[in-house]
């Protein structure tokens, strides 16, 4: 890689990795709590 | 190498590798179906279809994970060069992958006759403004767009066109598609699904990945700093013996650009650490039949001069180099690309 690729992904990494780490934990620590004894719905929307 | 643009040549290297990557992918395919099957037995075909939608999911982003993981980890260690060699073919089968993954989505809803169900969440505005209940399936739509893009440009057509700086920009956006995955999947089966295995999946692929760029960044910054003090001034590279015979000891010139310093037996040369087909770096590479080899994908180049031996055509910078003081120095001001720069030692000195 030339010098400028290199600062660019050195400068994108941290950032997009942080950005991705923070969004991962919100989501984790945002999601509904389970429903209890609750069997996944057939009509739930596949992921 | 190549002499212009001209077709994707097959060899056996790469057979073999698009071989054991197509059946690593069958097997986990059937793996995860097979487990799947047994553990809850799908009881209708939305069931069956769901289950083929969490096999190619969860295989496209390991392949995602994995194929983020294999520059970093050539750089930290040789042994996983052979990775590399055809990456192309890994990222085009991952959008393959992935396409399938997305296809069984709609089918999904297709076969429910729940199309317009689809649309709708696509088309909710207002859930575009939450974070919990943001419609996941655009954040992988947009993923698989990029994905595309790249697995499109990624024949050498669209690299000579490009050019290696601009292309290797453009494929840069496989860290953007990443990004965008871990929020699909954060956001979508991380919700609804309680099972453990979904945040151990995304946490440790998002440590793996960090983990490895951060530490081979942090290696490369070694690298940089050392850089001469002035564009007038030669870089030491150190005695003769400390640039492994057939291999080179790469020196970063002060503007921060990298310079290959070679030593074939009594021979020395130096040149750009660029290699002109993906600016792969040419310094961590080998000589073969007497050639300056890259590890990437093992273009080859004269020590002596730069250039590709006949009848390939590219030509790399050369810059002088010298002996002073029984060490040796590159004169970091480049020399037209082919320009012939190598010295011989004299044999008291190798």
């Amino acid at each position: 890689m030339t010098r400028k690729h290199r600062s660019v992904h050195r400068a994108l990494w941290p950032a997009l990795a942080l950005a991705v780490a923070l969004g991962l934990g919100l989501a984790l620590f945002l999601r509904p709590p389970a429903p209890v004894d609750a069997p996944r719905a057939a009509s739930e929307s596949p992921r | 190498m190549s002499v212009g643009f001209q077709a994707v040549q097959w060899n056996r290297a790469k057979l073999v590798y698009d071989g054991i990557l197509l059946a690593a992918v069958a097997f986990y395919i059937a793996a995860f179906m097979g487990v799947g099957i047994s553990l809850h037995p799908p009881k209708s075909q939305p069931e069956w279809i769901d289950l083929r939608i969490r096999a190619f999911g969860t295989c496209a982003f390991l392949m995602l994970t994995i194929i983020l993981s294999i520059g970093p980890l050539c750089r930290l260690d040789r042994r996983f060069l052979p990775l590399l060699y055809n990456r192309r073919h890994f990222g085009v089968l991952i959008f393959f992958v992935a396409l399938v993954h997305a296809l069984s989505m709609v089918q999904w809803f297709y076969v429910q006759d729940a199309m317009p169900s689809l649309v709708t969440e696509l088309m909710n505005m207002p859930a575009y403004g939450k974070f919990i209940g943001f419609p996941f399936k655009t954040l992988g739509i947009a993923a698989l767009l990029i994905l595309l893009l790249m697995a499109a440009t990624s024949h050498d057509y669209w690299l000579n066109l490009l050019g290696p700086p601009v292309w290797k920009a453009l494929h840069m956006a496989v860290y953007v598609a990443y990004g965008l995955v871990v929020l699909h999947v954060a956001l979508g089966a991380l919700q609804t699904n309680r099972h453990p295995l979904i945040p151990v999946m995304l946490a440790s692929s998002l440590l793996i990945v960090a983990t490895l760029h951060l530490l081979a960044g942090w290696r490369e910054r070694a690298v940089d700093r050392g850089g001469g003090v002035d564009s007038e001034s030669w870089l030491a590279v150190g005695p003769p013996s400390s640039i492994p015979d057939k291999g080179a000891k790469i020196v970063a010139a002060p503007g921060g650009e990298r310079i290959a310093v070679y030593r074939d037996g009594r021979q020395i040369g130096a040149l750009t650490n660029l290699c002109a087909h993906q600016n792969g770096p040419l310094g961590e590479g080998r000589i073969i039949d007497g050639l300056v080899t890259c590890p990437w994908h093992g273009y080859q180049y004269r020590l002596e001069d730069g250039c590709a031996p006949p009848p390939f055509t590219e030509k790399l910078v050369t810059y002088r180099v010298r002996v002073k003081g029984g060490g040796i120095e590159v004169d970091p001001r480049p020399l037209p690309p082919g320009t012939p720069a190598a010295i011989t030692l004299p044999p008291e000195q190798s």
